[in-house]
């Protein structure tokens, strides 16, 4: 056969050939017996010398055509190949993708500090500081800067942890609420103030499903120019809608505190019911969850403190950090925020 | 304090009767609704007859023969009871009428004479006890009405949680009076007419303690008949939860209850001497009171005292030697006004909370006094009959005027914002009583029953409560700016760390005993220790000098619960009796981060090799803190606190100043809070921590290839390695990238020693590093590895 009609077979012949291997061994294998020495191709290359001058370039090209062609459609098959062979020693090393067998190590935040932060960052978000100040305080601080008369009862020692330290005449205490930084904060510094004080306080109260004798609120405090009723009620609201969600309401109803006149009890419309449905575990039917106390900061706490009532006019609230985890939670007793169950912390 | 719906129309013609307008009335006034009962009579049928006549039955001794007319002529109808006569005007269930029990009345014959329907008593009709006779109804109750409306069902009655602001609201007067405010309509005071007679009372009321008593008035009724209350007292008292006692004991209940002056009747003929004193007590005096306890005075209790000593506790219980028997016939009425911070210590010094002293306790108005008295007065004569003594007595040590405040608009608007005219705001105060005079100031006389309101902003809450909290529009304060700063900032990252190492925040009482600090084998003193004076129980009475008991008892709690491996870390205060630093007025109080951690710990992999907590876990732990708060110059020193493992334990300094330890638990304290595990624990002062650091000055990563060798060195098994490291890092200069030690053990084979192999990086910024460069800078290392003592390995 003449050196064409010899590549030209090989080159009609070699597709069906390369098709028909089915592993990359049988192509390396036919690669050589299509493209090597001895293989029809390799053959008319060996003998291009002995070919007439004249023929030459006709078969060079011819060769080259066939060279590459085979070539060609050995890469393309070994890339196929290759992919399929993957393809297989990847299914081999298939795991159980549902069995967790290795597991990082995930903490948590004590539910408590989760709602303080919450809480904090949604004050900061309004512009307002983080104080922050002692639990075992001088009375001055936790009663009679607040305008609680000597005589009121929850001095007494049925309500109020004392300390057997310091002066008799200036009283220590575990201070019973996180209001004495309200006063401590405005010694310290110049109107206006914009504080949000989240914090441990004291109860003389034996643990059970709805107390402790150590628990945490979030006071805070403005003190302005020209602060009203209205913006207590906004900011409450605001913090309500961020915290329970935006459909939120809220309403006030007249109270006392000694520190602030007027004073307020802040309800939030029921986040589980829509609105008094009978018998709902969040609300037990009213609609409201009674949620903190509050109230314009009464003249004698900003005299107090060397404010002037005649200038600043501000508000106050205070909110128990347990009862708002209690309610979004639907916790039923808050002896699970002193347990240190890890099955109750990690849940959060 | 509850407030039947039926007696409060008695003293408002209320707009609405609706149960939820009222009640949001009630909110909108401060006087929360703490629960609302609708009471419905247990009957049907039941209507008011009169008795005609009464005839003996034929056949039977002990039942008569009745003729009854409710509404539509005479009706027969056969009756065991002998307690009326003809005329009495009674309850009559007819044929098909039901009483409770699903008891239905039938026409029926009674040994041969027809009945038709029963004459009830207060048990049939489950409105009491009282079965001795049927009920005879007082007043002119119209024939053949239903009997529901003579007793007044149905009915609501709201319980109210009054704020001890308004003493004056703990009566169905003053409730009345709020909600004649809130409606705008008027109110009305009862009626009170009392006849008197001639005379004076021969009992002579000396007030010597003028302080603690500013008024007593007291009124002699003589001739009386203590029995029993009439039906309908008696059943107004049993709707807001009171039991009835006698008439005159119970027209004293039900005077306090409606105008909210407590008052109290002793038997006159009791009184010894003819002489009331009302002081001091002496020491040690005692007093049986009307609970048949028997009390020991103090020298601060104000008492009322007789010629045979204490009679009556002030203002909160009587006594039982001249309480109102049924023997009674002369009856002294008494209603005074206490000074409120006396009754308050002595009711809680004698554990003895009534509801005049929680009145008392709060401020009742002086000027009730005797108001009350006359009112209380004219009923027991109209119940127990008697003759009300024309003289009586009343003492005012110390006079109550009305407080008379100044209040300008623009205050009210400083408050409350605007929308509020002279005209809103008087019309608000006169609606609740207040006198105004003037327009700005606003001159304004508040009654003397309103103790609370002495200032312009107690004016403003009055405007703000009536107008409605309800109606002020939400608004927001206008530019405040503020945020976390750099210690709250840095105090979230460290959260961050620990929780991300798999901690577990815990929170913990932080009351001890002595005996928990024993454990500890705490170096402290009793004496270093701040005492709670009045602790809840013995064993908490001292606050927490350390963090470690809390977080021990919550890793027992949850050993015993089952759970192996879990890590707890607590921020919070500890304490101690030294002086704080920046107040010294108050005890040394700094926050501390403290942590334990047991079992397993970091990644976890089925079957794999596991790391179980220990010293070496609390310093790794350490280690994350200090690279996420940035933490420069720290220095790790092995250190033996107590409580801590002895040879497992760290001490860590920043700049030179120790913070705490790090380290494992010590086994005997352990063993102390039943842990038998290995413990990691920590605890280190948070203030130090969390002060701000200087930013980071970046280094640019080389782009040159490294060179890496590694050194293995012999060092005595008592040497840190953390010391060989520091010397080898002086002599290795800027070239050093990283170090890390990969190997240490100790084998028999090595006697004293432990083998530590390192390998170092060394990459310079500029160019390829060569043998050349890192020969002489790894000779240099190992020469000062030597100096430490080290001797290198397979050299």
């Amino acid at each position: 056969m003449d050196p064409i009609s010899t590549l030209d077979q090989a080159i009609s012949e070699a597709p069906a050939a390369v098709a028909a291997v089915s592993s990359l061994e049988d192509l390396t294998m036919l690669e050589s017996s299509l493209l090597g020495k001895n293989s029809p191709v390799g053959e008319v290359r060996r003998g291009m010398g002995k070919l007439d001058p004249l023929d030459r370039p006709k078969v060079g090209v011819k060769l080259n055509e066939a060279a590459e062609t085979i070539t060609a459609l050995l890469t393309t098959r070994r890339a196929e190949l290759e992919d399929e062979d993957e393809g297989r020693r990847l299914l081999e090393e298939s795991i159980d993708v549902t069995l967790e067998s290795v597991t990082f190590p995930t903490g948590s935040l004590h539910l408590i500090q989760q709602t303080i932060d919450e809480a904090v960052d949604i004050f900061v978000g309004l512009g307002y500081r983080v104080a922050s100040g002692p639990e075992a305080e001088l009375a001055w601080y936790n009663f009679d800067a607040l305008n609680t008369p000597r005589t009121h009862p929850s001095r007494l020692e049925s309500d109020t942890m004392y300390l057997d330290w310091g002066d008799p005449d200036d009283e220590v205490l575990l201070r019973t609420h996180t209001s004495p930084v309200q006063a401590r904060w405005m010694e310290q510094n110049g109107p206006p103030v914009y504080i949000v004080v989240p914090g441990r306080t004291y109860r003389t109260d034996t643990v059970d499903a709805t107390h402790l004798p150590v628990f945490h609120q979030i006071e805070g405090l403005a003190v302005d120019t020209d602060i009203t009723f209205g913006d207590l009620k906004g900011t409450l609201l605001h913090f309500a809608r961020e915290f329970f969600g935006p459909q939120s309401t809220v309403r006030m109803r007249p109270h006392f505190f000694p520190f602030t006149e007027p004073s307020a009890e802040l309800d939030v419309s029921c986040f589980a019911c829509d609105g008094g449905e009978p018998g709902c575990r969040v609300c037990g039917g009213s609609g409201w969850i009674e949620l903190l106390g509050c109230g314009m900061v009464d003249p004698n706490v900003l005299e107090a403190v060397g404010y002037d009532p005649a200038q600043l006019t501000g508000f106050a609230f205070g909110v128990g950090v347990e009862r708002l985890a209690m309610v979004r939670h639907g916790i039923n007793t808050v002896k699970h925020f002193i347990d240190n169950d890890v099955r109750f912390l990690e849940q959060f | 304090m509850k407030v039947p719906l039926t007696w409060l129309q008695e003293f408002i013609d209320l707009p609405t009767t609706d149960v939820g307008e009222l009640s949001y009335a009630f909110d909108m006034l401060g006087l929360t609704v703490e629960n609302v009962e609708t009471i419905r009579p247990e009957w049907s049928d039941v209507l008011v007859g009169k008795v005609l006549e009464i005839a003996p039955h034929p056949d039977a001794d002990k039942i008569r023969v009745c003729q009854v007319d409710t509404g539509s002529g005479p009706n027969q109808i056969i009756c065991g009871a002998w307690n009326f006569e003809a005329g009495a005007m009674v309850p009559v269930a007819a044929p098909g009428a039901v009483l409770p029990g699903d008891f239905e009345i039938g026409q029926r014959s009674i040994r041969g004479v027809e009945s038709n329907g029963m004459i009830c008593s207060e048990r049939e009709l489950g409105l009491g006890d009282d079965h001795a006779g049927i009920l005879v109804l007082d007043g002119d109750p119209k024939i053949g009405s239903p009997f529901a409306d003579y007793v007044e069902l149905p009915d609501v009655v709201f319980d109210l949680a009054v704020t001890p602001n308004r003493p004056d609201a703990m009566s169905i007067l003053g409730v009345a009076r709020d909600l004649a405010a809130h409606f705008n309509v008027e109110h009305r005071m009862p009626e009170i007419q009392m006849r008197t007679v001639e005379g004076s009372t021969e009992i002579e009321i000396r007030v010597e303690d003028r302080a603690g008593c500013r008024r007593f008035t007291a009124r002699e009724i003589t001739g009386v008949t203590v029995g029993p209350s009439p039906f309908n007292v008696r059943h107004r008292l049993h709707k807001i939860g009171v039991r009835s006692i006698s008439n005159v004991v119970d027209v004293t209940n039900y005077v306090m209850f409606e105008l909210g002056h407590p008052l109290h009747a002793f038997d006159a003929d009791s009184i010894s001497g003819e002489r009331l004193v009302v002081k001091r007590a002496s020491e040690g005096d005692t007093l049986v009171t009307l609970d048949d306890e028997e009390r020991v005075l103090t020298s601060e209790d104000l008492i009322i005292y007789d010629d045979d000593g204490p009679t009556s506790m002030s203002g909160t219980m009587g006594g039982a030697r001249s309480e109102v028997s049924d023997a009674t016939t002369r009856v002294l009425m008494e209603a005074a006004s206490w000074d409120p911070p006396t009754i308050m210590y002595m009711s809680r010094r004698h554990d003895l909370l009534s509801e005049a002293s929680t009145r008392f306790e709060r401020g009742v108005d002086p000027n009730l006094a005797d108001i009350a008295n006359q009112r209380a007065s004219a009923m027991v004569a109209d119940l127990a009959g008697g003759e009300i003594l024309r003289g009586a007595v009343d003492v005012i040590s110390t006079p109550t005027a009305p407080a008379v405040v100044d209040l300008r608009l623009s205050d009210v608007e400083r408050l409350l914002g605007s929308g509020f005219t002279v005209d809103s705001v008087s019309g608000i105060l006169t609606r609740l009583g207040m006198d105004v005079e003037g327009s700005d100031p606003m001159v304004v006389t508040v009654p003397t029953y309103r103790p609370d309101v002495t200032r312009p902003a107690d004016l403003i809450e009055e405007v703000a409560r009536i107008y409605g909290f309800d109606n002020f529009e939400a608004t927001l304060p206008s530019g405040p700016s503020g945020g976390l700063n750099p210690e709250q900032q840095r105090q979230r990252v460290l959260q961050t760390a620990l929780t991300g190492a798999g901690l577990h925040q815990a929170v913990s009482l932080p009351f001890v005993s002595v005996e928990d600090l024993t454990h500890l084998r705490s170096e402290l003193a009793e004496s270093a220790l701040l005492t709670v004076k009045n602790p809840l129980r013995d064993e908490e009475s001292k606050l927490r000098p350390t963090m470690l008991p809390g977080l021990l008892d919550a890793i027992r709690y949850n050993l015993s619960r089952g759970a192996r491996s879990f890590g707890l870390f607590e921020i919070g205060k500890v304490f101690s009796s030294s002086p704080d630093e920046d107040d010294p007025r108050l005890p040394d109080q700094p926050d501390r981060v403290a942590w334990a951690v047991v079992g397993d710990v970091g990644t976890h992999t089925l079957g794999g090799p596991t790391v179980k907590a220990d010293g070496a876990v609390s310093l790794a732990l350490w280690r994350r803190l200090e690279k996420s708060l940035g933490l420069r110059d720290v220095e790790v020193r092995p250190s033996s606190p107590p409580g801590f493992h002895p040879g497992r334990t760290a001490e860590i300094l920043l700049a030179g100043v120790p913070v705490g330890h790090v380290g494992e638990l010590s086994p005997r304290t352990g063993r102390a809070f039943e842990i038998s595990n290995r413990v990691a624990v920590a605890e280190l002062d948070l203030a130090p921590l969390l002060r701000p650091v200087t930013p980071v000055k970046a280094k640019t990563p080389s782009v040159f290839p490294f060179i890496e060798f590694d050194l293995s060195f012999l060092v005595d098994s008592s040497q840190s390695v953390s010391e060989l490291l520091a010397a080898m890092r002086g002599a290795g200069g800027e070239l050093v990238e990283t170090e890390r030690v990969f190997d240490e053990f100790v084998s028999s084979d090595l006697g004293e020693k432990k083998a530590v192999a390192i390998r170092y990086r060394l990459r310079a910024s500029d160019r390829t590093l060569t043998n050349d460069d890192a020969g002489p800078i790894r000779t240099a290392m190992i020469e000062a590895a030597q100096k430490t003592g080290a001797v290198l390995r397979g050299a």
